[in-house]
Parts: structure tokens; C-alpha cells; sequence
């Protein structure tokens, strides 16, 4: 049996857009999961590393060979590259929470619990676990609404609607580990708001030069779906010149994409709860995820509900490390006699 | 919910994900898709062959002994039910054999081992599939000629379960669990191709496999659409399923079924072409658990066809080719138990 004083256990939010950790010794930080290599000598020159992770990696990408490891939730199967970048992605988040002072992590006995999307696949499942060999000692890999279901306690009568970027996972908990009839995973989620939202820009402006992570900052700012809190004003150049554009039309349709497929899947989850518990389940609705803080979507679910009875929906405030917190609780809650089963 | 009761959910809900987890370490297949019951059905297809010749043995060493309970027992074979062997009944009444010399075992007393049929229309509701220039869509086709067939199979003895009765979409994923759950004997998927390029006129019959033709993947992942799941994934879910005994089943199936479609529908169109049994990645194939096939019984993207899919006459000729396929193959499965008698 492992000593107890060398043993950290993590609860991991392995996410396409941002990456979350949360340490049994009190640390948690989150990253943006983006990995970049200098691409040539010029570049290693100038920032004086051989790879950079999260912030900085997407603040320097025109000088690095970037990676963005994860897609749809899954880690991108069929590239060394982007294996070898989610390795790295895993060692920073544990060099963050202080696994190793050294960058060298073999100094702890980590126990990890990583969430994934619902509908994942075992051999996603098993792909992930083999590209973890050796960065963790043991692992346990769950459905990321279990486990931020797990970490609210709210692991009976209960939805999780998770919104992430790379896609939007529902749950229904039955008091039970969920299975793939309690489960469904869309790819509407924030990279198909992204794209959008930049498509009906591109549409409007033409002659605006606007990115993706452009894009990204405006819509974790201003999202919103229904009536808008205020106009949506966004700074970006034209021919050059910075120019303030009124984007709020365009906020709002982009945003609105998602609220149809989520609320036909919501819906369609509830009505197969056995009739006498969906009023339960129907009243107590979780939205996490970034998503989540989409502005009047908790308000536009619980208006479709009424149409079956009505019932409550309730965003979480601060959705980063909900996910994570729920995979450390899931992992201080495991015995040691799993842990030494689940090896990694 | 009480703290006490929270802490017992908990540990059961953590004790079931460290056994998912391990069942992924063990590279077993996910619990969904883990054919629990082929092995139990297995044996109750094939326990006639065991217990009766066993209770004949029985019977004539209790007669040869004279030991005179062996003549209480007075019903006649006839009266055996003609359940589907799945049901555990089925090997109850073998008391009543015990009356009766082995001339008098009749082989209609074993029961067939195809006796559920599950049909699939392709497509449906928000997803009309295939559509010809003359309009008519590969979901109104698909809906009338499994129609069709179960008045067909029904009529002839077979039970009919439907994964669509009407004009909906049901995500592919649910129609292999209500595939699975019934405790069907096969599946069969009917699709109307349409390839745009050239004037192609065939019918052709999938089972799952693994291909290397990039447009039967292209038409899997067309196929695939409403499915939840990735081709990249489906191809990882593939490496698993490979190796079932099942995909000879399904691929004899797949033998008979298209054999007979074309057979059957040459007859009234002479220039249909006969475009073989082919392996292909659908996930409905990879899902269900009983054998599966997934017949493309014409092409809408040919006019003339399209024309002749429009009449109720050639649906119906569709639906007797699907019908002689099906019959063919339960009674070639039934022929190795009547050897048994």
C-alpha cells in the first residue's frame, strides 16, 4: 500500500478549450489547453523554451507550432504530436499543484481522476489512459457530468447539463453510476458558437480582421441569449484602423444555436425518468461548464420546461472547477485497494 | 436527501466507475454491448438436443426396470408449445415425451431459432435520407417496404418488431438498443442508395465489417449521420466487434437476402444490377447484437428507379424478395435441429 503522506490526489477537467486541476493539497488552476512548440530556431531563440503551455502558448502561436490536443472532448487520435502535447499539458497541470519542484514528476504517488465526455467511448477511454503512462501512478477515468455531479452531491433525481467548447454533455443521475441511456453528448457546444459567431461577423463586417480568439474573449464576455442585457460594442481593426463594432444581433443568433439541440435533448432525456421522478429531475436541473454563464439560458430552459410540467434550472456561478472538484472528491473517496487496481 | 443516504449513493456510484474503469483496463466492451445473453440463449436454442435425448434415455431405463410412473404421464408430443426457444418454457413439457416411443417425436416440436425479426426503415422525420429529383425521399420508402415486409413475416408466423411504426427520426444508437432489448433473432436495416455519379441501378446487402473502399465509408458516415458517434470512433468500436461470431451469421444473411432481391427483382427489371454482399462500418450493425444486415434494396438517384419506387407494385416486389431472403435463412437455421431428432 502507498504511504499516505506521498500521495496526491487530483480531480482533472480535461477540457478542449481550458484545462482545470484540483490538488488534495488545496491548489486548483486552470489552463487553456494549448500546446506550442517553437517552429523553428528563430522562435526557440526568442522565447528562450522548448515549449510553451496554455496563455502564453496561444499569446506567442505566431511564432510556435500549436497544438490544441483535445477535440470534441476527446483527445485527437491518429497524431503523435498531439499526444506528446496533451502529455505536456498533464505535466504542467501537476507541476502547477506542485507535484514536482523539478519538472520531474516521480517525487508523489498521483492518483487522478480525469472526466471526459459522456457519450466517450471505451476505446477513447483506454487511448487517453495510454497516453497518461507514466505521468500519473494510478487512474481513474469518469463521464465529466458524473463527476461534477459527484462533487455537488447531487448524484440522485438530478440533470447535469454541461456546456463545454468542445461539446455539451447531459446526464441524468439516477443514484447510479450513469450509464449510456442516462447520457448524451452534442458537439453544439462553444467551438460551433465560436465559429459561428465569427461566420456572422465575417458577414457583417467585411472588411473587419477578426480571429477566432478574438472571438472567444468577446463571447465569454458578452454571451446571451433572448433579450440583450445591453448592446455588445467590440473593438477590432478595419483596413487597419480599430474600429468599434456592434456585434449584439450576431451574439445573440450565435448564442441561440445552441439553445434548440439542448433543449430537444433535455426534453427528450426527461421524458425516458420513470414518471414518478421526473418531476424531481425536472427541478433540479444543473447547468455548469462555461456555457453555462451564457446570459438567460437557465431562464429559456426552465421556459421549455413548462410545456412538461415546469421545473428549475440553476447555472453555476463559477463553473472552472466544478468539474475538477468532483474528480479530487471522487478520488479521496476511492479506497486504496481500487487505486492500486486502476494503475496507470 | 438524507447525509446517510448520500454517502451510500456515492459509494455505489464510485464502486460502478471503478469498475467501468477496469473493464476498460480489461479491454472488455462496454456493458451496453456486452452480449450477456447470447450465451444463455445459446444454450436454451440448443437444450432440446440435450435434455430429450436424455429423457428418452431416462425413459427407457425406467421401462426396462418397470417402474410404473413412467405410465402416469399421458400428454400427448403435440401439445408441446411452439414458443421461441429464448423462453424457458420451452424445455418444461418434456415430461410428456416419456409416453411416447421415439417414432412419434415429431421435428415440428423444435422450435426455430429466427423467430423475432427486428426491421429498420432507414431515416425518418427531420431526416428524409436520400431524396430522388422527382422528390420522393428514402424515408417514405424505406417506412412503406418494412411495412410491407411485417405484414409479410407476421402472417407467416414471425414475431415483427419495428424501430419506427411512423414518419420519426429515432437516433441510430436507440434503434439498436430497442434492437437489443426486445431479444431479436436478426436485424435488418432497409436503406435506397442514391449515388449521384452516373446511372447507377443496383441493389446491394451490408453486414458489418471492415472496409478499405473510401466511398463505402463515405456512405457509412452518410449513414451514420444521426448516430451520436464519430467515424473515428466507429472504427475503434469496429476492432472489437470484428472478431464476433456473429458476422458470419450476419454475412449469411446478408448471402441469402441479397441473393434473393436481386433474384426477385430482376424478374420486373431486367437492367438492375447485382452489386454483391459488402462489409461496411453502419453503425446500427455495430451495435446490435443479433446478426444485422443492412440491405440497399434500390437507387433513387437513378430516375428511372426512383420512377419504379414510386409504384406500390414495385415496393411490394421489394418487400417479398426482403420476405424470401429472411424465411430462407431461419430455414436454413432450423435445418441442423431437426437433424438433431
Amino acid at each position: 500500500m502507498s504511504n499516505e503522506s506521498e500521495i496526491l490526489h487530483v480531480g482533472i477537467d480535461l477540457g478542449t478549450s481550458r484545462s482545470a486541476i484540483s490538488a488534495s493539497n488545496g491548489e486548483r488552476f486552470v489552463v487553456d489547453s494549448f500546446v506550442g512548440w517553437p517552429a523553428d530556431m528563430v522562435a526557440r531563440k526568442v522565447l528562450k523554451r522548448d515549449v510553451l503551455i496554455g496563455h502564453e502558448a496561444v499569446a506567442n502561436r505566431t511564432m510556435l507550432d500549436l497544438h490544441r490536443p483535445l477535440e470534441r472532448g476527446l483527445l485527437k487520435e491518429g497524431s503523435d504530436k498531439d499526444v506528446e502535447a496533451v502529455r505536456e499539458l498533464l505535466k504542467h497541470l501537476l507541476r502547477l499543484v506542485g507535484v514536482s519542484s523539478n519538472g520531474k514528476i516521480d517525487s508523489s504517488n498521483v492518483r487522478a481522476v480525469v472526466g471526459v465526455p459522456a457519450a466517450s467511448l471505451r476505446t477513447n477511454k483506454q487511448y487517453l489512459r495510454n497516453s497518461m503512462k507514466g505521468i500519473v501512478d494510478s487512474l481513474m477515468i469518469v463521464s465529466e457530468p458524473f463527476a461534477v455531479a459527484y462533487g455537488l452531491n447531487a448524484l440522485l433525481h438530478t440533470m447535469i447539463i454541461d456546456i463545454g467548447a468542445g461539446t455539451t454533455d447531459f446526464c441524468v443521475m439516477k443514484g447510479r453510476y450513469p450509464g449510456e441511456e442516462d447520457q448524451r453528448t452534442l458537439t453544439n457546444a462553444g467551438d460551433s458558437l465560436d465559429t459561428q459567431l465569427l461566420k456572422l461577423i465575417e458577414e457583417r463586417y467585411p472588411q473587419a480582421n477578426v480571429t477566432i480568439f478574438m472571438v472567444r474573449e468577446w463571447k465569454e464576455k458578452h454571451s446571451f441569449v433572448g433579450e440583450p442585457p445591453s448592446r455588445v460594442l467590440v473593438t477590432a481593426p478595419v483596413k487597419g484602423v480599430p474600429t468599434e463594432l456592434d456585434i449584439t444581433n450576431e451574439m445573440r443568433a450565435a448564442c441561440e444555436t445552441l439553445v434548440p439541440p439542448t433543449i430537444e435533448t433535455m426534453l427528450d432525456l426527461l421524458s425516458r425518468v420513470e414518471p414518478e421522478f421526473q418531476e424531481r429531475v425536472r427541478n433540479n436541473v444543473i447547468l455548469s461548464g462555461g456555457g453555462g454563464l451564457i446570459r438567460n439560458l437557465s431562464s429559456t430552459l426552465e421556459a421549455a420546461l413548462k410545456q412538461v410540467g415546469g421545473g428549475k434550472v440553476t447555472h453555476m456561478r463559477d463553473p472552472v472547477f466544478v468539474g475538477s472538484d468532483g474528480g479530487l472528491a471522487l478520488a479521496l473517496d476511492a479506497p486504496d485497494e481500487d487505486w492500486e487496481k486502476l494503475t496507470a | 436527501m438524507r447525509a446517510g443516504n448520500i454517502e451510500r449513493v456515492k459509494r455505489k456510484a464510485l464502486r460502478e466507475a471503478v469498475a467501468e474503469n477496469l473493464d476498460t483496463i480489461r479491454g472488455l466492451p462496454p456493458r451496453s454491448l456486452r452480449p450477456a445473453h447470447r450465451t444463455l440463449r445459446a444454450f436454451l436454442r440448443r437444450a432440446p438436443l440435450l435434455i430429450i435425448p436424455l429423457m428418452l434415455a431416462g425413459f427407457a431405463y425406467l421401462t426396462s426396470s418397470s417402474v410404473p410412473a413412467a405410465a402416469t404421464v399421458k400428454v400427448p408430443v403435440q401439445s408441446l408449445p411452439s414458443q421461441p426457444v429464448q423462453r424457458a418454457s420451452v424445455v418444461t413439457p418434456a415430461p410428456a415425451l416419456l409416453t411416447d416411443s421415439l417414432q412419434t417425436v415429431s421435428a415440428s416440436a423444435f422450435p426455430l431459432s429466427v423467430r423475432r425479426v427486428v426491421l429498420d426503415a432507414g431515416h425518418g422525420g427531420t431526416d428524409p435520407g436520400a431524396s430522388s429529383t422527382s422528390n420522393v425521399s428514402e424515408k417514405d420508402i424505406t417506412l412503406d417496404i418494412e411495412q410491407r415486409l411485417g405484414t409479410m413475416l407476421r402472417k407467416n408466423g414471425f414475431e415483427v418488431v419495428s424501430t419506427r411504426g411512423d414518419d420519426r427520426l429515432i437516433p441510430l444508437r436507440e434503434r439498436a438498443h430497442l434492437a437489443n432489448s426486445s431479444k431479436s433473432d436478426i436485424f435488418v436495416s432497409i436503406h435506397v442508395n442514391s449515388i449521384p455519379q452516373g446511372n447507377n441501378h443496383g441493389v446491394e446487402t451490408y453486414y458489418l465489417g471492415p472496409t478499405n473502399d473510401p466511398s463505402l465509408t463515405q456512405l457509412a458516415a452518410k449513414e451514420n449521420l444521426t448516430s451520436g458517434y464519430a467515424l473515428a470512433d466507429l472504427r475503434k468500436l469496429l476492432d472489437r466487434v470484428y472478431a464476433d461470431v456473429r458476422r458470419d451469421e450476419s454475412q449469411r444473411l446478408a448471402s441469402v437476402v441479397q441473393h434473393q432481391l436481386f433474384s426477385g427483382l430482376r424478374g420486373v427489371d431486367p437492367g438492375l444490377e447485382n452489386w454483391g454482399v459488402k462489409r461496411a462500418p453502419f453503425i446500427v450493425l455495430v451495435a446490435t447484437d443479433m446478426p444485422a444486415i443492412l440491405a440497399e434494396v434500390g437507387c433513387l438517384s437513378n430516375e428511372r428507379e426512383a420512377e419504379m419506387l414510386r409504384s406500390s407494385a414495385y415496393r411490394e416486389q421489394i418487400a417479398q424478395a426482403l420476405f424470401h431472403g429472411i424465411n430462407a435463412y431461419a430455414r436454413a437455421n432450423d435445418a441442423p435441429q431437426r437433424k438433431g431428432t
